[in-house]
């Protein structure tokens, strides 16, 4: 009877997560296939080798550090609504706190569970409401007075978030940022080669540092 | 230059965006109810569980407002509903700001929006954000029943240096994008410095004065104080 709805779960997982992942890419598909605009396949294969370089480490690292805290089906709802850090994990920890479950046990994991489902279906009506609320204002948004700013988002983003986790271990940054500098100096490089170089140079810098017990660990 | 914004917001993309969300809320349901009873078969009472349920729901109201602060961001350069759909599923804005960045170095572009970001370029974002998310989906539908059981038996590895190895691999990345600015000085590198004084600022309200609120909102706000000295920069100096 226990394993019937283990199995239930990780059947429904799998199948929803499969169709879900599919879905993802009708919109890339429908501008190739409706508008005729694709990416060059020499571009793309650069693009893929690049975010892969980064996102295939930090996947497996973040599902082996999420298992533990989320039971089964709520790793499944998580990782196909995303926002995990910052809207499930803490609905799924206050969730258990109301109801005085323990987490990793068969009650915490359901009421994890119930509280993700909760979580999921209010942001996703929180977020429909806010596009229906940008919409008429979207126009205005493409203002010449304020346009520039939004296309330096990136640099935006990146000094933010940068700043973030320079503050957290600036240790960790040094090698990272020298590396970026230098490669960047190089004219023509693709970033199949640029991002895995830096990611890798910040991955083995931070294992010295680690073993050399030089970085204090925070959250 | 604008045209591919046009189509970035035709209405197919808003239907599938629709068809996602509609999806997603379905395996919630699918969830809820099977628990639901799960939960009642092992005794859990039907007042904590709908009090669990109201409480997740409650408690992503804030991160929610945060996430439409995100979508404001994009929306003027990717359009609304990639964004929305993004933002919806799987990924979170700095990973899909992240991807479509790289969707458009691989361009050789060094920026988003502006001169030069084609409907191409568009289309080469779209796709990375969509292809970097394959990653994390594949390993837990593949591997998360076998992790599930090790995790039962107990297996041993080291919690410290996971959380510094993802900080460095995140790290690595945001390096190649703090480069740009950092060698090509101007109004980019302006924006990036007023981000990360935002941010220390943000960061010491957040620990200084326990403002733990501000938390989910920090990030969002200092990109926006960001652009906003943009503005002030491009505009008034």
């Amino acid at each position: 009877m226990d394993n019937s709805y283990e199995n239930k779960v990780h059947m429904i997982g799998r199948i929803t997560l499969v169709i879900g992942l599919v879905l993802t890419f009708l919109p890339p598909v429908f501008l190739w296939l409706i508008y005729g605009i694709v990416p060059p396949l020499k571009n793309l294969m650069n693009g893929i080798i690049s975010i892969s370089s980064v996102m295939l480490p930090v996947s497996i690292v973040e599902v082996l550090t999420f298992t533990p805290m989320l039971g089964a089906s709520a790793m499944y709802m998580s990782y196909l609504t995303g926002n995990i850090s910052n809207m499930k994990i803490p609905s799924a920890a206050i969730g258990m706190e109301v109801a005085e479950v323990k987490p990793s046990t068969k009650e915490g994991d359901i009421i994890s569970t119930i509280a993700i489902a909760g979580s999921v279906i209010a942001s996703e009506i929180i977020i429909i409401l806010g596009v229906l609320m940008i919409a008429p204002i979207g126009e205005k948004l493409g203002n010449p007075m304020i346009q520039p700013a939004f296309e330096q988002i990136l640099p935006a983003l990146f000094g933010s978030i940068g700043a973030y986790y320079i503050l957290k271990e600036w240790k960790l940054a040094v090698i990272p940022i020298l590396t970026a500098v230098a490669v960047n100096m190089i004219p023509g490089l693709p970033t199949a080669i640029t991002i895995p170089i830096c990611v890798l140079a910040s991955i083995f810098g931070a294992r010295f540092l680690y073993k050399k017990n030089l970085i204090k660990v925070t959250d | 230059m604008k045209d591919y914004l046009q189509i970035a917001n035709s209405k197919v993309f808003f239907l599938c965006g629709a068809v996602i969300i509609g999806f997603i809320i379905l395996q919630a349901i699918l969830y809820f109810n099977i628990s639901y009873r799960e939960g009642i078969r092992i005794g859990l009472t039907r007042a904590k569980m709908l009090k669990a349920f109201r409480t997740g729901a409650i408690s992503t109201i804030v991160p929610a407002l945060a996430v439409i602060v995100a979508l404001i961001t994009m929306v003027p350069v990717l359009g609304i509903p990639i964004p929305w759909m993004r933002l919806s599923v799987i990924g979170s804005a700095p990973y899909e700001l992240m991807a479509a960045g790289i969707g458009a170095k691989s361009m050789g572009l060094d920026g988003l929006g502006g001169a030069g970001y084609t409907s191409q370029v568009f289309a080469s974002s779209v796709w990375i954000m969509c292809i970097g998310s394959i990653w994390a989906v594949m390993i837990v539908t593949l591997f998360l029943k076998s992790i599930k059981r090790r995790y039962s038996n107990n297996a041993d590895t080291d919690p410290k240096w996971r959380t510094v190895l993802t900080n460095a691999a995140f790290l690595g990345v945001f390096s190649i994008f703090m480069a740009d600015p950092i060698t090509k000085g101007g109004i980019a590198l302006v924006t990036m410095l007023s981000g990360a004084t935002i941010m220390t600022i943000f960061a010491l309200l957040i620990i200084k004065l326990k403002q733990s609120w501000l938390r989910e909102f920090a990030l969002a706000l200092s990109m926006i104080g960001a652009m906003a000295c943009t503005i002030l920069f491009t505009n008034f100096l």
